[in-house]
């Protein structure tokens, strides 16, 4: 073996490579804005992905839902054939079919919820088309809606008995209603009716698109009913005692509302499947972001290559030296090989601590989160971009004859 | 190793051409560089090669530094026939065998004196801890010791071609070629060079192949080959020296 040694023929790579640092930096360019890129989608991919498994998680894991039609398709997606919305209104459940339920699943809580469009007027302003839901006490501690100390409270059961005129709000919907000062005990009227304000919810947060808690209503379940005109039921909600329950109970549930619905009429599904179901959609648009972001490592590549068929050019005479002096063909192609793979590679380290950067700064506003797996993959396929890129460019130099390059000027 | 089908007869030839031809095909016309070239060099000869302009002396040259192969014939070096090897193995003579010196003096640019006497070694078997002396060995037989941190462009003409002797002594090589080591150096500085060849070969007994139109600097030779229209046209005329 006559071969120089790897660290021999990095060293000499690095010092050609410094040798032309402004060239180097905008070689790279492509490459640094190509990993930042892929950095920084897949970095907020992530964050929104973690995001909303935090949500569900501070709904907690022992949660089953029954909702109206079919929300997910036979391979764990959402149903595309038929949208929710439309079964929202088609399909309704009853007071019969929750007292069905609680025969069906003792020891579990069950939670019927209606959902109104109201409007609310406070003294100093209205709110048109606020979405009121109507529940009973259990909700506020199954959902976790519950107003934290100095905000007021949740109402009781006997207030859910008597349909007392009690209301819950949300952060923003209160803050709308009363700009200034506090909303807790005023009263305001919805849809005609006197109500007082008992408590305040903490500040949840909207979710990109869905609804926004923050400016619900929250009042016995009577109430609603009255609002709406029907004794119409639209979600129940089930906590089990355990989370190990949550199969058992599911498809108990599932028998129960079978005896009465058609199968497509109504969905039983838990916290952990629906949150499945958005990570795949989340996963699938991330993979396509960083996929499209990884079209100009592509072309940053494409930029390696033209300059390393530059570089072999004008260090025609130094490959004939270097063969003339021993270097056979591979050591030649090893040698231009080593410097595109550190061209690319200067330019992945920047793109990665670029992207980094970039997604805490983003973090402030949006979700974002990097992982470990992102940098390796974005660090990983610049260095491929390199090789790949770079072989054209060795070959043509480690194929050079001796004295043609000698004689090159 | 290659076993050589011929016999050491005569240890004292270290290098033999056999019945040269070197022939470049354009279209239909074919061309001899050179034309049925033989020629023997002894062990510690200097030699000129010297010829007009286009008279084959540089292919000649290029065919016994192997960086060219002949059409047909025959190279020895030290007995061994070497015009069948494999590029690989030719890389690994030249680098450890031969030493070369070039007219325009191939240094590499922004690469201080010490680095580019060094470059050889990158390719060869020396042992890592042992390059730098070795290179500093060689920078002070060229009288460069105060210059080894300079780079190229910080040197002389002359300092940089014996930068380059430097470059093509540090694998310890039995023949040393010089394709017109003098043509880009003023007169004092090409006498240094000469001096420094003649130095190498009287001290250290090393072979100098030396190629020039000169006539004047092909005469400091032991011996001068003149080549005409890629044939020998005298090869044992004996300068006195």
């Amino acid at each position: 073996m006559f071969k120089p040694s790897l660290d021999d023929l990095i060293k000499s790579s690095v010092r050609s490579i410094l040798k032309n640092k402004g060239r180097t930096i905008l070689t790279s360019l492509g490459i640094i804005i190509g990993v930042t890129s892929v950095i920084l989608l897949t970095s907020i991919g992530n964050g929104l992905k973690g995001y909303i498994s935090d949500q569900f998680e501070s709904l907690g894991s022992n949660t089953i839902f029954i909702a109206p039609g079919k929300i997910f398709d036979d391979k764990g997606g959402f149903n595309s054939s038929s949208g929710p919305s439309s079964r929202f209104i088609s399909t309704t459940f009853s007071q019969s079919d929750v007292a069905d339920l609680k025969r069906a699943l003792r020891g579990s809580t069950i939670v019927p919820m209606s959902i109104g469009i109201v409007n609310i007027k406070s003294s100093k302003t209205t709110k048109t088309n606020v979405t009121i839901v109507g529940s009973t006490y259990q909700y506020a501690s199954s959902a976790n809606y519950q107003p934290s100390t100095g905000n007021g409270r949740s109402f009781t059961k006997e207030e859910e008995d008597k349909k007392s005129d009690v209301i819950v709000l949300g952060y923003s919907l209160a803050n709308d209603l009363f700009p200034s000062g506090s909303a807790l005990n005023k009263k305001i009227v919805v849809k005609s009716k006197n109500m007082k304000i008992i408590g305040i919810l903490d500040k949840k947060g909207g979710s990109f698109g869905g609804p926004d808690v923050d400016q619900y209503a929250f009042t016995p379940l009577g109430n609603v009913f009255d609002f709406n005109g029907t004794q119409n039921i639209n979600q129940i909600l089930i906590k089990t005692p355990s989370k190990d329950l949550v199969p058992q109970v599911k498809i108990e549930a599932k028998n129960a509302m079978l005896k009465k619905f058609n199968k497509d009429a109504f969905t039983v599904f838990d916290s952990s499947q629906l949150l499945s179901s958005i990570n795949t959609i989340i996963g699938t648009l991330t993979v396509a972001l960083a996929g499209i972001a990884a079209i100009s490592l592509v072309v940053g590549g494409i930029g390696i290559m033209n300059i390393m068929l530059v570089t072999v050019s004008e260090r025609t005479r130094e490959i004939g030296l270097r063969k003339a002096i021993g270097a056979y063909p591979n050591a030649i192609l090893i040698q231009f090989l080593i410097e595109a793979i550190i061209l690319s590679s200067i330019g992945g380290f920047i793109g990665v601590l670029l992207g980094s950067l970039g997604a805490l700064a983003i973090n402030n506003f949006f979700p974002a989160r990097v992982t470990i797996s992102s940098i390796l993959i974005a660090f990983g396929v610049s260095a491929l971009v390199g090789i790949i890129f770079g072989v054209a460019p060795a070959r043509r130099a480690s194929r050079l004859s001796p004295i043609e390059a000698l004689r090159y000027e | 190793m290659i076993k050589s089908s011929l016999s050491k007869n005569n240890s004292e030839v270290v290098l033999e051409l056999r019945d040269i031809f070197k022939t470049y095909t354009s279209g239909n016309t074919t061309f001899n560089a050179l034309d049925g070239v033989s020629l023997k060099i002894k062990k510690g000869e200097f030699v000129s090669i010297t010829g007009p302009s286009g008279s084959g002396k540089s292919t000649l040259m290029h065919i016994v530094g192997l960086l060219d192969n002949p059409t047909s014939g025959q190279v020895l070096l030290e007995g061994r026939d070497i015009s069948k090897l494999k590029e690989e193995q030719l890389a690994k003579i030249r680098n450890v065998t031969l030493g070369f010196v070039f007219q325009q003096f191939n240094l590499l640019a922004k690469t201080s004196s010490l680095e580019n006497v060094m470059l050889p070694l990158l390719y060869s078997d020396v042992p890592k801890n042992k390059r730098e002396s070795l290179a500093l060995e060689m920078l002070a037989k060229v009288g460069l010791i105060d210059k080894l941190k300079n780079t190229p462009a910080q040197l002389s003409g002359g300092q940089q071609q014996r930068v380059a002797i430097a470059r093509a002594l540090v694998n310890d090589p039995k023949i040393i070629l010089a394709d017109e080591p003098t043509g880009n150096l003023d007169s004092k500085s090409g006498k240094d060079v000469m001096e420094l060849f003649h130095q190498l070969n009287r001290k250290e007994g090393r072979n100098i192949v030396l190629v020039t139109h000169d006539m004047d600097l092909a005469k400091e030779a032991d011996r001068i080959i003149i080549i005409k229209d890629g044939k020998i046209e005298m090869k044992n005329l004996k300068s006195k020296f």
